[in-house]
């Protein structure tokens, strides 16, 4: 799995595997206890949820599931909750294309990534060719 | 003379003991040396007996845990065959559709919105629509935490099926949070006529079923004028 760098002072809260259509329903559930727990207000806790919910569904449809790692810790002074999402999948060819609006190579429509990265403070994203995705958010508190 | 009749006991005994050790090997956990004669090598041959047996105990009790095992696994496999088969069961019954008024329908959606279930959500609305020739119906979201793009796509996509059947599709009980997420999600749904609460869409029906009522009423007496010239 393609790795992002990290920091030494963030702490784990949470680990997760994606399988099936359910586990997105759970992991998501997961993310908005998560939230809820570093005091982010309703709206907050419904765009990280959703902002999640994208990238995990774009793990189930193209990379075949993936890992889920939820983080927490200071980033540029700020705390941050931090969500990295990562699969195995045949890797997306053009980032630029797939982050631009109403682009989709599925059935989807096309605002997946591009409408993830808005709701959240910070998006970062790495792919390669047949070794896979990787995509970290961001969420100030 | 004697020494070496020692040496070819000594021998046998050995060779007894390498024979009950593959015996054990093999899987016959009853064998054992059980040796009579008290020397120097018997302390040697108990100490292998009681080994035997720590070992035989061990095999029973990794048996029985085994068994154990197997017995839960295939009491979890019926649980979730059962779970499964209620899964299915709950999908058929969470999509309600109900007709609450002259010409309106409605369809609370509550939980999350998968495919397979938007797909059976679709269908009841659908087929309810053609047998009760309702013109309106409302969708009310007030039970769904999460709207993202699939989501919304599928709400899209049932809107216009029901469109395409003569009839007006309203969402309601959109909250602030899903608004505004949907907003910088950039999903476009100035297409749907949406309401905030299921109040405000049962309204919206009332005054939609009052002008269509008027039309009729209006082409009635136009009928009749027409026939008293």
């Amino acid at each position: 799995m393609l790795q992002l760098t990290t920091d030494s002072n963030w702490t784990e809260l949470g680990k997760y595997i994606i399988k099936t259509e359910h586990d997105i329903v759970q992991v998501r559930q997961l993310i908005r206890v998560h939230a809820k727990e570093m005091n982010m207000g309703i709206i907050d806790q419904t765009r990280v949820t959703t902002a999640v919910s994208e990238l995990l569904r774009n793990m189930y449809n193209y990379g075949g599931g993936g890992e889920v790692l939820v983080e927490t810790g200071v980033v540029d002074d700020k705390n941050a909750l931090i969500i990295t999402c990562a699969d195995e999948g045949s890797g997306i060819e053009d980032l630029d294309l797939a982050m631009s609006d109403g682009y989709t190579s599925g059935m989807g429509m096309g605002y997946g990534l591009p409408g993830a990265k808005r709701l959240v403070d910070r998006f970062e994203i790495k792919s390669e060719k047949n070794i896979g995705t990787t995509v970290r958010v961001m969420k100030w508190r | 003379m004697k020494e070496d009749y020692k040496i070819e006991r000594v021998k046998e005994r050995i060779n007894y003991i390498e024979d009950v050790l593959a015996s054990v090997a093999a899987g016959d956990i009853d064998a054992r040396i059980n040796s009579e004669v008290e020397d120097d090598l018997s302390g040697i041959e108990a100490a292998i007996d009681l080994l035997i047996d720590d070992l035989t105990d061990e095999l029973k009790q990794r048996k029985k845990m085994q068994k154990e095992v197997e017995e839960k696994l295939a009491k979890i496999q019926e649980q979730q065959k059962t779970i499964f088969q209620q899964q299915s069961d709950l999908l058929e019954l969470s999509s309600p559709v109900s007709k609450v008024w002259d010409n309106v329908l409605i369809l609370p959606v509550i939980g999350t919105l998968d495919s397979q279930r938007t797909q059976i959500m679709m269908e009841n609305l659908l087929e309810k629509i053609v047998e009760t020739g309702c013109t309106i119906s409302i969708l009310d979201i007030t039970g769904v935490p999460t709207v993202d793009t699939q989501v919304a796509n599928h709400l899209l996509k049932t809107v216009t099926a029901a469109r395409l059947l003569g009839t007006e599709c309203i969402i309601s009980g959109i909250s602030p949070a899903i608004a505004q997420t949907i907003v910088h999600l950039g999903i476009d749904l100035s297409s749907i006529n949406t309401k905030a609460t299921l109040q405000d869409a049962m309204i919206y029906a009332m005054k939609q079923n009052q002008l269509s009522e008027n039309v009729k009423l209006h082409s009635l007496f136009a009928d009749s004028d027409e026939n008293e010239e």
